[in-house]
Order: C-alpha cells, then sequence, then structure tokens
C-alpha cells in the first residue's frame, strides 16, 4: 500500500505542478522567514494520525521558516489523549470532532492567534459548518480533514437498489455470511446500530443502547464479520480471491483510496443516516512553540499543503479550491471523496463519557460472542 | 568477587524501578475504582466481581488457555524429535542446525508474523488455524533449542552403559534419555507456554479479526476504553495464572531432578 501511495502521491504531485502552472489561486510562497527571530522559538512537535499528511508538507515548512518539525503519530483519539495527559508536550494535535470537545471541556486547549491565520478564507463553508458543532466560537481549531462512514461494496455482487433498499441492515442478510468487514471500534459499530435502528448516535437512552446492542449480536451471528481496522483499505482495494468479501464499513477517505484502485468497488451511504466527521488542528495550552505552531496551521490551509494532503491520503479537503480541484480531477467520479453534506440524518458524534463506558463493555461482548 | 557483587545494583534498581513500581500500580488499580485523585482510593472488589460474574470473561480466559496448552504441546511433539535428530547430527553439522533453527530469529517477530499473513492468504483457511500456525511457528524454536541443549549434555557413555547392561533402544530412551531430557522439556514449558497465553498480535494478525484473547482484551480495556482499573484486574488474574503455571513446572523440575538420584 505504501509504495502505492507513494506513487500515487508522485503523480498527484505532478498534476499539482500543472494545475499551479494553470495559475489557480496558489500563493507560493517564496521568501523565507526565521522561525527564531520572528517567534522565539523554531521547533514543533506535532502529533497527528497516522498516514494523514502529504510527503512535502513538513520539508517545505521547515524550509520556508528555517524550522524543526517533529512528527508524532497516534491510532486512535484515546491514544493521543492518553499521552496528552501523560505530560508529553506537543505543539500541534489532529483530533476529531468529539475529542476536541473533550479537550476543550477540560480546558486543555489555547486559542489560536486568528489574526495570524490569513488563510482561514480559503476554508470550505461547509467544513466551517461542522466545526461549530464542537467549536461554536471557531477559536480553539481548524478543520483539517473531514468525512463520513459508509458502505465500500463490491458491485458485481450487491446493487446498489439493494443498498437503497435495505440500508445499514443489509448487514443482517445471510448470503453475505463471512463477507463482511465491520470497522473494530465501539464508536463506529454502534454508530451503524444505532441508525439502522433509526436512533440518534448520540443517544443515552438504555433501551436504545440495549436494542443496538442485540442489533449488532445478531449480526455478529448471522454474517459472522471480521472486525477489523486500517487492514480493510488493502483488503478491499486488493482482494484475496481466497479470502474476499463483499462489503465493509469503511471511513469516506479510505473508501476514496479503494475506489481509485478498484474499479469493482462503490461508496455508499445509507439512508438511514451515518456518522459525518471532521478533524482539526488544534494547540494544546503546555505546548512549547504555539506562534510556531499556528503559523504551521496557516501554511496547511495553503493550496499547495492542503492538496498534498488531501491526494496522499484521500480524506475530503477543508480547503474549497482544492476539494473541487480534487473532486474534478484525481478523483472524479469517486463518489466517496465528497461525503453527503447538509442530510438530517446524519450526525456529528459528541462527547460522552457515560455513553462511551456503556457501549465498550458491550462492544467487547458482542465480539466474544 | 566481593567487589564483583557491587555490579548487581544497577539491575536491582532497575528491577525496582520498571518490574516491582508498576506491578504495584497495577495491583492498586485493580483494587481501586475508576476515578481516583492522587490522595483518595476507593478500594473494591468490583473489578473481579465483574470478570467472575459474566461469562464472556472467563470464557475468553479459557480460549487463551486453551491455545496457549495446545501450543505448548504441538511444540512439544514437533520440537522433541527434531532436537533428538540434531543431537545425533555430527559436531560440525549440529552448529548447522542450531545456526538454522536460530537463523529465522534474527527477523522480527512481528515482521515474520505478518509474512505468514500473505501465505496463508492462498488458501481458505479458518482463522482459529492461523493462529495455530503463527503461534507454534514462533515458539517452536525455543522449546527446540531448550530440549536440544539438555539432550547434547547427555553423556554418551551413559546410552553405551545401558546398552551394555541389555536395555534395547526404546528402554535406552525410556529408562536414560528421557528422564535426563526432561529439565530440557521444562525449561522449553515455561519459554512457550508463558508468552504464548499472554500473546496478542499473532491472534490479531492472523485470527483475521474473529479470534479474541486475554491479551487483546488487555488491550481494548486499556487503550479503546480507558478503564485501566478493569484492565489491571485482567492483567493480575493473568499475572496469578502466569506464577501458578510457573510453580507447576518448577515442581515438575524438581520432581524429575529427584528422579534422577
Amino acid at each position: 500500500m505504501k509504495t502505492e501511495k507513494i506513487l500515487k502521491s508522485a503523480v498527484a504531485a505532478a498534476a499539482a505542478i500543472t494545475l499551479t502552472g494553470c495559475g489557480s489561486s496558489s500563493t507560493p510562497q517564496t521568501e523565507t522567514i526565521d522561525a527564531q527571530t520572528e517567534f522565539g522559538c523554531s521547533t514543533i512537535n506535532i502529533y497527528n494520525w497516522g498516514e494523514y499528511m502529504g510527503e512535502d508538507v513538513i520539508p517545505n515548512f521547515e524550509k520556508t521558516y528555517n524550522a524543526k518539525v517533529n512528527y508524532d503519530m497516534f491510532d486512535s483519539n484515546e491514544n493521543m489523549y492518553t499521552r496528552l495527559l501523560g505530560g508529553s508536550s506537543y505543539d500541534l494535535l489532529v483530533p476529531s470532532d468529539y475529542m476536541i470537545e473533550r479537550l476543550l471541556k477540560e480546558d486543555l486547549l489555547q486559542p489560536l492567534d486568528k489574526e495570524a491565520l490569513t488563510n482561514l478564507g480559503n476554508l470550505d463553508p461547509e467544513a466551517v459548518e461542522m466545526q461549530k458543532v464542537y467549536d461554536p466560537d471557531l477559536a480553539y481549531s481548524v478543520p483539517y480533514f473531514r468525512g463520513s462512514v459508509g458502505f465500500v461494496y463490491n458491485k458485481n455482487n450487491i446493487s446498489e437498489a439493494e443498498l437503497e433498499e435495505k440500508g445499514w441492515n443489509i448487514l443482517l442478510d445471510e448470503k453475505l455470511d463471512n463477507k463482511v468487514f465491520m470497522y473494530d471500534s465501539q464508536r463506529d459499530a454502534f454508530m451503524v446500530a444505532f441508525k439502522a435502528l433509526g436512533y440518534s448516535m448520540n443517544t443515552d437512552n438504555e433501551e436504545e443502547i440495549e436494542a443496538a446492542y442485540e442489533w449488532l449480536r445478531k449480526v455478529h451471528q448471522t454474517v459472522h464479520p471480521a472486525y477489523v481496522t486500517d487492514e480493510v483499505i488493502d483488503a478491499m482495494a486488493y482482494p484475496n480471491p481466497n479470502e474476499a468479501k463483499d462489503i465493509a464499513v469503511v471511513y469516506s477517505g479510505d473508501a476514496a483510496y479503494i475506489l481509485s484502485i478498484n474499479e469493482d468497488m462503490g461508496y455508499f451511504e445509507p439512508k438511514q443516516g451515518t456518522n459525518i466527521w471532521s478533524d482539526g488542528m488544534v494547540i494544546p495550552k503546555n505546548a512549547g512553540c504555539p506562534a510556531l505552531a499556528n503559523e504551521f496551521i496557516n501554511f496547511v490551509l495553503e493550496y499547495d499543503s492542503s492538496y498534498d494532503n488531501s491526494i496522499t491520503v484521500g480524506y475530503t479537503s477543508t480547503n474549497l479550491q482544492v476539494k473541487e480541484d480534487i473532486a474534478n480531477g484525481e478523483y472524479a467520479g469517486i463518489n466517496a471523496y465528497l461525503p453527503r453534506s447538509g442530510y438530517d440524518k446524519d450526525e456529528v458524534f459528541r462527547y460522552n463519557d457515560v455513553l462511551v463506558q456503556k457501549l465498550s463493555e458491550r462492544w467487547t461482548k458482542v465480539k466474544l460472542d | 568477587m566481593k567487589s564483583f557483587s557491587k555490579m548487581v545494583y544497577p539491575y536491582v534498581v532497575w528491577a525496582a524501578v520498571m518490574i516491582v513500581v508498576p506491578m504495584l500500580m497495577l495491583v492498586l488499580y485493580a483494587f481501586t475504582v475508576k476515578g481516583n485523585s492522587v490522595l483518595t482510593f476507593q478500594f473494591t472488589f468490583d473489578n473481579f466481581i465483574r470478570f467472575f460474574s459474566d461469562p464472556v470473561f472467563p470464557g475468553v480466559l479459557w480460549r487463551s488457555l486453551k491455545l496457549a496448552v495446545i501450543t505448548t504441546l504441538i511444540c512439544i511433539a514437533v520440537g522433541y524429535p527434531t532436537a533428538y535428530a540434531m543431537a545425533k547430527l555430527k559436531p560440525n553439522s549440529q552448529a548447522v542446525a542450531v545456526l538454522l533453527i536460530t537463523l529465522p530469529m534474527w527477523i522480527n517477530m512481528l515482521v515474520r508474523t505478518y509474512a505468514w499473513r500473505g501465505i496463508l492468504s492462498f488458501g481458505s483457511f479458518s482463522g482459529e488455524f492461523k493462529v495455530y500456525v503463527g503461534m507454534v511457528y514462533n515458539f517452536l524454536p525455543f522449546m527446540i533449542l531448550q530440549i536440544y541443549t539438555s539432550l547434547s549434555k547427555i553423556d554418551p557413555s551413559l546410552i553405551t552403559a545401558a546398552h551394555d547392561l541389555g536395555a534395547d533402544n526404546t528402554q535406552t530412551f525410556r529408562r536414560v534419555i528421557l528422564p535426563l531430557s526432561l529439565p530440557g522439556v521444562v525449561s522449553g514449558i515455561t519459554l512457550v507456554f508463558l508468552p504464548a497465553v499472554s500473546s496478542f498480535f499473532i491472534p490479531k494478525l492472523l485470527g483475521g479479526g474473529q479470534y479474541v484473547l486475554i491479551g487483546n482484551l488487555i488491550e481494548d480495556y486499556f487503550i479503546s476504553t480507558g478503564d485501566w482499573n478493569f484492565g489491571s484486574a485482567i492483567s493480575l488474574i493473568m499475572a496469578v495464572i502466569i506464577l501458578i503455571s510457573m510453580y507447576v513446572t518448577r515442581r515438575l523440575d524438581r520432581y524429575t531432578a529427584q528422579e534422577d538420584e
């Protein structure tokens, strides 16, 4: 997968050169700034998701600002949170919506210097709309990527009409026995169950939780899903004939990548609604060099960085121009790149500690059944 | 000699900081309720009651123990004859054989397990079968080397003496070679069973997301749920089981040692 992605980003880089050559709205930074004299420090520690940034973004930033970037990766919001509470000092984090909400509630973030964020105007209004849910004053975060959760399915074996009709409940169809990948995260699995039953995914009604648990158990007993995380990307993009699955619950960005590799696959967001999410850049309170981190956020919002990020990773850019260019260019015809927005049954996940506890135990039990 | 004994201090300090303190913290977590502040602890047995009152958790424990026991038995069944054959080779060939057994260990275990994932995807095997293959593959060398070491230490004159006294090959093996090699088998069991019972990445990588073991459960509670208290309780239960099994193997070792005399 790695080589594939590198190849792809090479192609993308070539495409980017042609695009900028055509005089699109990018503003290439020519003059260099000395971070030490300008901001009093020249090193920032970034903590981001794995495989979540273009290859050239950091080298370009380091060159332009004569700065040094230390880059660490996490694989779940909870991991990131544990590490942060353990006292690690970072200048920039990229957690998801509900985790930003939690960090804000626990007063672990500092407000951004919006005066210095001259590129905020590049943001996609749809992304800002989602950001308002967890950061109402837009004071602490800047959207990084956004997306949805849906099905990646093999178009030869499952028809779109069938998905239209059954939605998430297709997971209760016996013919899909051993043909299903389920995302191994209580948050996403229960989201699917809540939506299949027509509930809100942020419910903490005990009966609804119990019903969702029963639904997941039924899925477990009927189709015996394989519970996976990132392995799903390779498994759907390059299916092995002996263990190929027909359908998988996948994040839209991973879906965009899968669809760009494997033409047999389609992406579908059920009518019952789904989780729409966004990840945002935030600066923790204990940051050592917040001014430069602020500058980095501005740098990511530039056309070139946003393009590099989005084309490498596959998730929907929060830079409006980049989103449109990629949707009409590299990812033309791949619906997963443009997740549904403005649909009233789609929801953003909210932080709710009690609910997390209730779900986690049940999720463990579903898998052990 | 006396000055040498001082050299043990760095290890004592290291063991205290890296082993004893974390173990104590684990015990503390296991017996307290979630959300304690630093100074006030609220002690409880709830974490343990929760584990044993729900059949799901002991079920996972049972499955993990079963996997570890079967893995160990397969390792003995395959490892003993291999070690025996190795010990019978000429000295030079023995060195080559030992090299061949240890060679795969030069490569990281995780990488080798990933390789197995690729190899096993060519047929349609059940997740359970794949996990067993991965476990036996990873732990077999430890068993072979332990048994081989104790077999190669056996004085050949003992075998000659047994033959002189009229024992046939089977009798010589049963009465002389097997008892003398048992200490190797016992330490092989320790080296295979203990890591096998708590292994979590092999089932995770090869089980196709359909095979949850106690190690995965602990990981889940620490990392995704953030319930360190319950996670610690499970770890402690595991630790007790490991202690018991170590005690049993020790006794086995002493028993065989006594028989030698």
